[in-house]
C-alpha cells in the first residue's frame, strides 16, 4: 500500500466518519455525471459563471437554500464550511447540530459537511446536478475534502497560504503546507477518473489593502504547488480593489503570468481559469447603496473577463443573509451580465509593465531560496518577508509593508519591508502618492482607505 | 516609554491593531505588539519581560468584558506591575451601551483610562497628556 493511501486511511478511519468506502467513492466519481464538474463548465461555458456564497447547518435549510438559487438561474452551488468544522472540532460541530436540529434555531455558521457525511450529502449534490464549490478557510483539509470529493463536490477552494494568513494566529505554516500537499494528491488522482476535479486559490486574501503584486504572486505560487502534484485545472482569483483600472490591468496581469508559470513547469496542459471576487472589504449599511456596490463589482468583473464571479449580498454589512437576499443577487447578477454588451478594451501598458515587473522580482526571489522544495522556498519566504501580506493576524507575518490608495483610489505601495519590489516600481508607486503627510494624518488616510464604500 | 498591546481574547480582528502600533511608533513609543487572539496572562507576561510603562489592551468583538473581570486578581499575583498604567480601547461591549455605563465599569476592572468607540488619535492625545500629568513620561 502507497504511503498515500497509509495516511487516507489514518484520516478516515475515526469516529466522526461512517465507514468510508474507497472503491464505491471511486466508482461514483468514474461515473459521475460531467454536470456536477466545474471544469467541464468552464470548457464549454459561453458567459461568466456565477456563484453565491453560502451555508446552513441543517440539510433541510442547504436544500431550501439551494433551491432558492436554482431558481435564480445559479451556476456554480456553494456550501460554505461551519467555523468548528474548519478548525477540525467535529465534536462541536456536531453538538451544534444536533441543537440547530432541534430547536430550528441556527447554531452553526455553515455546513457541518464531516458530520453529515458523504452519503447525505451526495444525496443533495446529484439532486440538483449543478457544479458544487467548496467554502471554507480550513489549515488542515484532509477529512474534510475527503467527505466532499466522495459527495460529488468537485470545486475546491483554498490553499496553504491563502486559507492561513488572513484567517489564523499561529497554525504552523510549514503543516498547512503538507496537509495540503494532501489536498492536491487526492483531487490530483480523482482526476484521471472523469473531468478535473478543480481547485481555486482564495486571493481575496485580508482584503484590506493588499496591494497586487502580493495578489498575484501568492496566486501563482498557489497555482504551481497545485500544479506540480498533478491537478489539471486551476482557478487564481482576486477581489475589487477599489480602482477599475487598477482590477483591470491584475486581470490581465494575472492572466499572462499563470500561463507564463504553468509552462515554466511543462504544465501547460492545465486549463486555467480567472475568478473574481465581488468587494469583499466592509459594505455600506444601506442595502440599497449594497446593490448598486455589488452592480458595479459584476460590471468590473465583465471587464476584467472573469470566468466566474463571487457574489455578495445586499445584507453584507449585517450577518448571515437570508436565502431570499441571497439568491436576488444571483438574479440580478445574471440579468446585468445578460445586459452588459459591447465592452470596451482598456489597456493599460505602464501599469502592466511596472506590475508584471514586481512580481516577475519577487517571484524570482522565491525560487533563489536555498531550500530544496517549492512549499519550503514558499515557506522560508513568507518566514522573511519576502512575501508580506498587509493585515495578517498570523505572527509569521512580517507585517513590514505598508499600502495606501492614490487619488484614483488605486492601492500603492509605500514601504517596501523585505519585499523585493524593484527600485523602478517602487518610486513609480510612491510618485502616485502624497507622501509629505505625517503619520497621523496617514493613519486617518488608511483607515479611510480601508472602508472606501462605506 | 514602552507599551505592550494587542487584541485580548478569541477576537481577531487585526486591522486597528496594525493601526495602534503604527500611530503608537509615529508618537516615539517603543511598541511589543501581541498582535490578536492575545489572552491576559500573555499581557502581563510581557509586561514584566519588557518592563512596560503601559499596557494597552484592545477588543473589537466585545469579549474584553468578560476578560476584565480577571484583571485585577491576575495583575495582583505579578510584583512588579504597580506602576503600570492600563488602558483599554475599541468596542467594549458585546450588543450596544453607552460609554457613561461602560468607563464606570472598566474603573472598577482596574483600568486608568478607557476608551469605548473613541477615535484612535483622540484616545492617543488623551494617554500622553496623562502620561505628561503624572509625569511619567
Amino acid at each position: 500500500m502507497s504511503l498515500l493511501q497509509q495516511e487516507r486511511e489514518i484520516i478516515l478511519s475515526n469516529e466522526h466518519v461512517d465507514n468510508f468506502d474507497f472503491a464505491e467513492v471511486e466508482d461514483f466519481i468514474r461515473n459521475a455525471d460531467k454536470n456536477l464538474f466545474i471544469s467541464h463548465h468552464f470548457k464549454n461555458k459561453k458567459k461568466m459563471l456565477v456563484q453565491p456564497r453560502g451555508g446552513f447547518p441543517t440539510y433541510k435549510k442547504q436544500f431550501a437554500l439551494n433551491e432558492f438559487f436554482v431558481e435564480a438561474n445559479v451556476d456554480v452551488l456553494p456550501l460554505t464550511i461551519d467555523s468548528n468544522t474548519r478548525l477540525n472540532d467535529y465534536a462541536t460541530a456536531k453538538k451544534m447540530l444536533l441543537l440547530s436540529e432541534e430547536n430550528d434555531v441556527d447554531m452553526l455558521n455553515g455546513y457541518p459537511l464531516v458530520t453529515h457525511g458523504y452519503r447525505a450529502t451526495r444525496k443533495m449534490v446529484t439532486h440538483f446536478n449543478k457544479p458544487v464549490s467548496l467554502r471554507h478557510g480550513t489549515p488542515d483539509a484532509r477529512l474534510l475534502i475527503e467527505t466532499a470529493l466522495a459527495s460529488g463536490i468537485f470545486d475546491i477552494e483554498g490553499g496553504p497560504i491563502t486559507y492561513l494568513l488572513p484567517y489564523s494566529k499561529n497554525f504552523p505554516l510549514d503543516k498547512a503546507f503538507l496537509y495540503w500537499k494532501y489536498v492536491e494528491k487526492i483531487c490530483a488522482n480523482y482526476s484521471k477518473l472523469n473531468e478535473p476535479i478543480n481547485r481555486e486559490s482564495f486571493g481575496a486574501l485580508t482584503a484590506t489593502l493588499v496591494p497586487p503584486a502580493i495578489t498575484i504572486t501568492i496566486q501563482l505560487l498557489e497555482m504551481l504547488l497545485s500544479l506540480e502534484e498533478g491537478v489539471k485545472s486551476f482557478s487564481v482569483s482576486f477581489s475589487q480593489t477599489g480602482s477599475m483600472n487598477q482590477d483591470i490591468v491584475m486581470g490581465a496581469v494575472i492572466k499572462k503570468l499563470s500561463r507564463h508559470y504553468a509552462s515554466s513547469i511543462n504544465c501547460s496542459d492545465a486549463t486555467i481559469n480567472l475568478v473574481y471576487h465581488q468587494w469583499m472589504g466592509a459594505f455600506p449599511t444601506n442595502k440599497d447603496f449594497a446593490e448598486q456596490l455589488i452592480n458595479m463589482s459584476t460590471v468590473i468583473a465583465a471587464m476584467v473577463g472573469a470566468d466566474k464571479i463571487i457574489t455578495k449580498t445586499r445584507e453584507e454589512a449585517s450577518g448571515i443573509p437570508t436565502k431570499e437576499a441571497n439568491a436576488k443577487t444571483v438574479a440580478n447578477t445574471q440579468y446585468t451580465l445578460g445586459i452588459l454588451n459591447g465592452l470596451p478594451k482598456i489597456v493599460d501598458e505602464e501599469e502592466e509593465e511596472i506590475l508584471t515587473l514586481e512580481v516577475n522580482a519577487i517571484m524570482e526571489a522565491v525560487f533563489n531560496d536555498s531550500a530544496d522544495t517549492l512549499w519550503r522556498k514558499v515557506f522560508n519566504s513568507i518566514k522573511s518577508g519576502v512575501i508580506d501580506v498587509p493585515f495578517s493576524p498570523h505572527i509569521i507575518n512580517h507585517n513590514e509593508m505598508i499600502t495606501i490608495r492614490d487619488a484614483k483610489k488605486n492601492i500603492r505601495i509605500i514601504k517596501r519591508g523585505n519585499v523585493p519590489i524593484p527600485d523602478r516600481c517602487f518610486l513609480y508607486e510612491k510618485a502616485q502618492c502624497d507622501l509629505t503627510k505625517d503619520t497621523t494624518s496617514m493613519v486617518n488616510d488608511i483607515i479611510h482607505d480601508i472602508g472606501i464604500m462605506q | 516609554m514602552k507599551v505592550v498591546t494587542g487584541v485580548v481574547g478569541n477576537d481577531i480582528h487585526v486591522v486597528a491593531n496594525r493601526l495602534i502600533e503604527l500611530s503608537l511608533n509615529a508618537r516615539g513609543f517603543e511598541v511589543f505588539n501581541l498582535g490578536v487572539n492575545t489572552y491576559l496572562e500573555e499581557f502581563f507576561d510581557a509586561a514584566v519581560e519588557t518592563n512596560a510603562d503601559v499596557l494597552l489592551i484592545s477588543s473589537l468583538n466585545g469579549e474584553a468584558e468578560g476578560w476584565s473581570r480577571e484583571v485585577k486578581l491576575l495583575r495582583s499575583k505579578y510584583k512588579t506591575l504597580d506602576k503600570l498604567v492600563m488602558v483599554i480601547g475599541g468596542n467594549l461591549v458585546v450588543g450596544t451601551a453607552d460609554a457613561e455605563t461602560i468607563v464606570p465599569k472598566y474603573k472598577k476592572y482596574g483600568f486608568d483610562l478607557i476608551f469605548h468607540q473613541v477615535d484612535l488619535n483622540t484616545g492617543l492625545d488623551t494617554l500622553e497628556e496623562y502620561l505628561k500629568e503624572r509625569k511619567i513620561v
